[in-house]
């Protein structure tokens, strides 16, 4: 039998694309909340003499991010993760698409209790993280970065969450980020062909405590700049 | 026991199908759940009114024919059952029961609760196979096979082809029953000889019959009978990474 279908053209290849693409984009997410973890730097913490004796974490954040836009090699990773974001919304969208062609007639009884709410329901949970990217994006990237119009990133970061319902639209973006990430990561392995039963439960294991680790240290950053 | 039931009737794949309601009294609680199908059929054959259509064969939880969702949960309410191995002391009197057939595209219906499985046997024919001498068996143990690979080997192999799996998928992907086969056969020395092409072939012939895609809910596991595992499938994943490199 010839087959001649492409690497990711298959349901398994699909779901590698997938995996690939995801495993790509939370190694971006850890980079991010590193750096964005100097928001919340006490006073009491500087000069930091490793940093240059900077003084302050206003002075620390925009030198931080004068150096992500300048330092070229930054800006080629940057360009491989829009490339991984879109692979990765585009490839969901062809699937989910697959799926429902695959279905038959809906089921008039269902019962969910074999799966979790989070792990049937990767697209809803995906598709509010996509809002929520565009709006960061829009508020920050495009203003600092592509327009040009703020200069004081730390500013611009501190007069948005100091309006509560940005704050809000943020926490609900990473408790989707959290399940999304639950699932992600367990799957994502499975789908590259992880198959020792004693990792898989350890990589269930750091899914779990990476995802709520993750959620927690992001949803503290606007929370502490509201109220400071 | 008295129960309510809520069937699914569809004379046929073409014809659009819809829940009808009966009602049963005097029922043991050591009844089988398709000998309820059986005393209704008689009830309805004695009023002159056509039969539920389902299917079954063995009715000893081993040859896979038996399917039906009961309650939206394929083959019922408890874990790892077949529908031939559940009986009424798993539900309560006064119980409604909705029955369904196995649904995906891929799984057209026949009649009623009977669904036309043939998708998943063109999917064997596609690898599930060992190039092998004809002739009489061989001995069984000129190949010396560790315990634990033969367990293992034996764990995927045990899949009866019921379909469950694909019936409870959101997305209605066989990824569990192909798994299991692939698996089964990459364990073993004789399933060696098609090992690469196996996972090709089985996982090609598996998205031309239009079945979805693996989202990894475990859902599919959690109704097998046989208990096949989660893994398998990504034991398949696997196995068509190494064919897509080497070949």
């Amino acid at each position: 039998m010839a087959v001649k279908k492409g690497l990711f053209k298959t349901s398994v290849g699909r779901k590698n694309l997938m995996a690939i693409t995801g495993l790509f984009i939370i190694f971006f997410l850890v980079i991010h909340l590193i750096g964005n973890l100097i928001l919340i730097i006490p006073n009491s913490f500087f000069p930091i003499e490793f940093w240059g004796g900077v003084e302050n974490v206003h002075d620390m954040y925009n030198a931080y991010s004068h150096f992500l836009v300048s330092f070229w090699p930054v800006t080629i990773v940057a360009w491989v993760l829009y490339a991984a974001m879109i692979i990765h919304v585009v490839d969901a969208l062809l699937i989910t698409i697959q799926n429902r062609k695959s279905r038959g007639e809906k089921y008039q009884v269902t019962d969910n209790s074999t799966s979790t709410w989070y792990s049937r329901n990767m697209g809803v949970l995906g598709t509010i993280l996509g809002v929520f990217i565009v709006l960061h994006m829009a508020q920050f990237w495009l203003k600092y970065k592509v327009l040009g119009t703020e200069h004081d990133l730390y500013e611009l970061v501190l007069a948005t969450f100091k309006v509560w319902w940005f704050v809000l639209i943020y926490e609900i973006g990473i408790i989707a980020m959290c399940f999304h990430l639950i699932h992600g990561i367990e799957s994502a392995h499975r789908s590259l062909g992880i198959y020792p039963k004693k990792v898989m439960s350890i990589i269930k294991y750091i899914a779990l405590c990476f995802s709520l680790v993750m959620a927690i240290l992001y949803a503290i950053i606007p929370i502490i700049l509201y109220l400071k | 026991m008295k129960l309510t039931l809520k069937i699914w009737r569809q004379e046929s794949a073409k014809t659009k199908g819809k829940l009808v309601t009966y009602k049963l009294s005097d029922l043991s609680s050591d009844t089988s759940f398709l000998e309820m199908l059986d005393v209704l059929n008689e009830e309805l054959a004695s009023k002159g009114e056509p039969a539920v259509e389902f299917d079954h064969d063995c009715r000893e939880g081993i040859c896979g024919q038996c399917s039906l969702v009961i309650n939206g949960k394929a083959h019922g309410p408890e874990e790892h059952y077949t529908t031939c191995q559940t009986h009424l002391r798993s539900f309560s009197d006064g119980d409604t029961i909705t029955i369904e057939p196995f649904r995906a595209n891929s799984f057209p219906v026949i009649r009623d609760l009977k669904v036309d499985r043939g998708s998943m046997d063109r999917i064997i024919q596609a690898g599930g196979y060992i190039s092998s001498f004809t002739g009489m068996a061989p001995e069984a143990n000129t190949i010396p096979i560790h315990h634990d690979i033969a367990e293992s080997a034996f764990d995927s192999a045990a899949c009866i082809g019921c379909g469950a799996c694909i019936a409870t998928c959101k997305n209605s992907s066989a990824a569990l029953f192909v798994s299991a086969k692939i698996g089964h056969l990459a364990k073993l020395p004789q399933g060696q000889i098609e090992r690469t092409e196996r996972a090709l072939w089985m996982i090609n012939a598996h998205d031309e019959e239009g079945f979805g895609n693996c989202s990894n809910t475990g859902a599919c596991a959690m109704v097998c009978p046989q208990e096949v595992q989660l893994l398998d499938i990504a034991r398949m994943n696997f196995e068509y990474n190494r064919a897509k490199c080497i070949s």
